[in-house]
């Protein structure tokens, strides 16, 4: 064994670099979570490990629906350690959106981007406290787009996919931009192996929802449609926007459509005067403030146009509990 | 930082990882058995050939060392802690660059770190990320959980600040984290080498 030479240490040993861009980003990016994390909260309402949530205002927190397991004796632990217990109050199973009360209104508020800031290749940390204390992966908006739907019909007012590492936590997180602004509500829920962020818009609006009625309210007529695309000569003869309609292909006993007199085999156009070429769309125009209102349905029946009006009900999922 | 004041931040930082990565490269190790098997990385520690490793990666007693710039050295493991997962080898050199020390003290969740090793037989593979997580026992960091991508053959490679100071070593992969040994705990760890006669220095090396 040698180390022989006490001159040899100090000397040989690099200096560290003088102070430099990538350790202010560093400095700044641990900054960033630091600030945020006095707004983010552990959430104790599955077996496990518990989720994340976030302070959207005092005493209220927002977070993914599907890591809420348990509705009853729900705790949550505060950035500070604190431990707070909080009562559901209301979840939406199609944005993947729930929104716990605290028992008492507690919490410093996540300070929110501008809505819509969100840029390709903008950096972003993604946030979770799947125990006492934040966690954080690094990486950068991968992709925007518009408003779309997800696979449980779910509007979403805009399209942000991170390009990051999903960790246990992830869900009902904050991805945070730079300066440590919130940009989105995370879920790994929406998209396979995907890590997707809700807009704040979309938060805003379904937390909004969730805590006057509970609930996210959708419509519902009572029709299995599918897309079929129709004769040329119809189309031209009744000038209409789209090539395809929704042929009805089951009708609920009794529901709104049933009662309005639609039948098997009509083709639906349109919906309150927006033309539909795909179920989704229809699912679209039912939005919850149509509930309880009139809806003109335009369809085909036998080749000519004819238009129904439905009064339209309101949607009951398993999860409206 | 003057003679790159011009470009943008984010050119800046390319090339400043680019130095970093040149920095971390001079003290970081390729380990492999005798007969040609690669084990994993480590850390040259002291300029008079210590190196500093992870004990599941000295599996030979006698391993191959590859020093950046120097060469290959054989070398002799003289101290094995399997409880830290911490192994010292030595290796008949003088002069080596040895590793800067950082502080795992002053990592917070966001900070940047970067790992440098061979996994899969790749060498100098270099991985970039955050600072996920500092796990504590009686107030000393213990673990270091970062958002960098890691695989077989990083073990035993250092998890570095953005100065070029050795923070952790990397140990495992625990959920797609890559999971370091603090800095601290490899101080602790050659001093009870140094007290046990395991190893004598003439030259301060857990200081």
């Amino acid at each position: 064994m040698s180390a022989s030479n006490p001159a040899s240490t100090p000397a040989s040993t690099p200096a560290p670099t003088t102070p430099s861009v990538l350790q202010s980003l560093s400095d700044d990016l641990a900054a960033a979570v630091a600030k945020a994390s006095h707004s983010l909260v552990a959430i104790h309402a599955r077996r496990r490990i518990p989720s994340t949530g976030v302070i959207w205002r005092p005493g209220i927190v927002v977070t993914a629906h599907h890591t809420i397991q348990r509705e009853e004796r729900i705790t949550v632990t505060l950035a500070d350690g604190t431990s707070v217990g909080a009562t559901l109050a209301g979840r939406d199973p199609t944005t993947d959106i729930a929104v716990l009360r605290l028992n008492s209104e507690v919490g410093v508020p996540i300070e929110r981007a501008a809505t819509g800031a969100a840029r390709v290749g903008q950096l972003v940390l993604a946030l979770g406290m799947p125990g006492p204390a934040v966690t954080a992966a690094l990486g950068v908006v991968s992709a925007t787009g518009g408003e779309w739907r997800t696979w449980h019909g779910g509007r979403i007012d805009q399209f942000i996919r991170l390009d990051l590492a999903i960790y246990d936590g992830f869900s009902g997180g904050a991805a945070i931009d730079a300066s440590g602004r919130m940009v989105g509500l995370n879920s790994s829920g929406l998209a396979r192996a995907s890590a997707m962020t809700i807009p704040l818009a979309t938060v805003e609006r379904v937390a909004e929802q969730l805590l006057t009625s509970g609930r996210v309210r959708r419509g519902y007529i009572g029709l299995g449609v599918q897309p079929v695309r129709l004769p040329a000569g119809v189309v031209a003869a009744h000038a209409l926007p789209r090539e395809v309609g929704l042929m009805v292909v089951s009708i609920e006993e009794g529901a709104p459509a049933h009662a309005a007199g639609i039948s098997l085999g009509d083709v639906v156009v349109a919906c309150a005067g927006e033309a539909v070429a795909d179920p989704s769309e229809l699912l679209a125009a039912l939005t919850g403030d149509r509930v309880g209102t009139s809806v003109t349905l335009r369809v085909l029946r036998g080749g000519a146009p004819q238009d129904i009006a439905v009064t339209v009900g309101e949607r009951q999922t398993r999860s409206d509990r | 930082m003057d003679s790159t004041s011009f470009l943008s931040p984010a050119l800046a930082a390319g090339l400043e990882l680019d130095g970093l990565a040149a920095l971390v490269r001079g003290y970081t190790v390729q380990i492999a058995s005798r007969n040609g098997t690669a084990l994993g990385s480590g850390v040259v520690w002291h300029p008079d050939g210590l190196v500093v490793t992870n004990a599941h990666v000295v599996r030979d007693p006698r391993p191959v060392l590859s020093v950046g710039g120097a060469g290959e050295f054989e070398g002799r493991v003289v101290a094995h802690d399997a409880r830290r997962d911490l192994a010292l080898i030595s290796i008949d050199a003088a002069g080596l660059v040895a590793a800067p020390v950082g502080d795992a003290e002053s990592l917070r969740a966001g900070s940047l770190v970067l790992a440098l090793g061979h996994p899969l037989g790749v060498a100098h593979a270099l991985t970039l990320g955050v600072v996920h997580a500092v796990t504590t026992t009686r107030g000393m960091p213990r673990y270091i959980a970062a958002d960098v991508r890691l695989a077989p053959g990083n073990s035993g490679g250092p998890l570095v600040d953005t100065s070029g100071r050795v923070v952790g070593i990397n140990a495992m992969i625990v959920g797609g984290l890559g999971v370091a040994i603090a800095s601290t705990v490899v101080r602790a760890f050659l001093r009870d080498a140094a007290r046990s006669g395991a190893v004598s220095y003439t030259t301060p090396l857990a200081a």
